[in-house]
């Protein structure tokens, strides 16, 4: 799949460029592109290693394993082959709901590499993982309220609840979306 | 914003102090761990690069606003207002662009507009697909996505579909 939309994305682009007689410019998009990848790590690295170090300490202290216990019954009803992955998958979707993004994704990575069955095949459980992740599922959209606050708004908050709504919309549709596909995706 | 500033601190000190009292060592736990974050940061750069690379050549190329502009017409008669086009297909690949986006929306209509209040709740209501999925299959390695992207596209736009449909009437 990635590997069409990648495809499909630089080609259009390219034949965009050539038409347009800016040719000279598309490397330099493309690069520009690239060194965004960089920057954009850059960016999040600290946070990362600071979560990543911070879950190491929970883990060596026994909390995720009390914490994959506790949870293990409601994961494995959307996730059957949890498994170990259990702890962090809660911790990666209760940052995402306290709107601390850049906290998920230390947690997200940990759970995909505890789903992960071997060969570069995504198993069940790591799909269903992603597809809850796309929800978008928050308790306060910080940075929309944010946004609306410098934008002027009378009332930023006022986008909290049909959000939520819409939310919760969203997850539904991942989750009966990966059971009905998982069958046209062997 | 409320919930970071006093949930975030409470929990990483209560953390540390039930690892201190199970007499763990916390230095040697924070650097062994901090020290696999590297490695996964590294893999994840070529993965991003591949995804912003494609994203640049649509952008700088014109495509993309090309593409708008044929849309918006569609998206116009199916109930959809032209501001939001832009951002309903830039959301699943860039958090900061439609934040971006959404800022030049709500200063161009009004925050508390009924385009305004749709925007924000359009990116308040769905996520960064691309890039979720880059980074989290790009981390273990994955390729082969299976129905990961399809699944997350179709609640993205459920997502969206409902957040427009609320600010209607909420």
């Amino acid at each position: 799949m990635m590997n069409w939309v990648f495809g499909i994305m630089i080609l259009i682009g390219l034949a965009y460029f050539t038409a347009a007689g800016r040719g000279a410019d598309a490397l330099t998009a493309l690069a520009s592109g690239c060194q965004g990848a960089i920057t954009l790590t850059l960016s999040l690295a600290g946070t990362y290693m600071l979560w990543t170090g911070l879950f190491g300490i929970a883990e060596k202290a026994g909390l995720t394993e009390k914490l994959a216990r506790l949870m293990k019954k409601p994961v494995e009803f959307l996730i059957p082959d949890a498994g170990d992955a259990a702890a962090p998958i809660t911790l990666n979707l209760a940052a995402n709901f306290l709107g601390l993004g850049s906290a998920a994704t230390p947690f997200g990575v940990e759970a995909m590499r505890r789903l992960h069955r071997g060969g570069n095949t995504a198993s069940p459980g790591m799909v269903m993982f992603i597809a809850l992740n796309a929800s978008a599922l928050e308790l306060l959209p910080a940075s929309v309220i944010a946004v609306r606050t410098a934008c002027g708004s009378a009332s930023p908050y006022d986008i909290v609840l049909p959000t939520f709504i819409a939310s919760l919309a969203a997850s539904a549709a991942a989750i009966i979306s990966c059971k009905a596909l998982s069958r046209l995706f062997g | 914003m409320t919930v970071s500033s006093y949930v975030l601190p409470t929990l990483v000190f209560a953390l540390i102090v039930y690892a201190l009292v199970k007499k763990v060592n916390i230095y040697n736990a924070f650097i062994e761990s901090a020290g696999k974050a590297l490695p996964e940061l590294l893999r994840l750069i070529p993965c991003l690069a591949a995804m912003l690379t494609a994203l640049e050549a649509l952008k700088s190329s014109g495509a993309l606003g090309a593409f708008m502009g044929l849309v918006s017409p569609l998206a116009e008669k199916l109930g959809l207002a032209p501001p939001l086009v832009p951002l309903i297909l830039l959301r699943p690949f860039s958090g900061s662009s439609s934040l971006a986006l959404l800022r030049d929306v709500l200063t161009e209509h009004g925050a508390d507009s009924p385009i305004g209040r749709a925007a924000s709740v359009l990116v308040g209501s769905t996520e960064t697909v691309f890039y979720t999925v880059t980074v989290y299959f790009g981390a273990v390695g994955v390729t082969k996505t299976r129905h990961a992207v399809p699944a997350a596209l179709i609640s993205g736009a459920v997502g969206a579909a409902v957040g427009v449909l609320l600010t209607r009437v909420m």
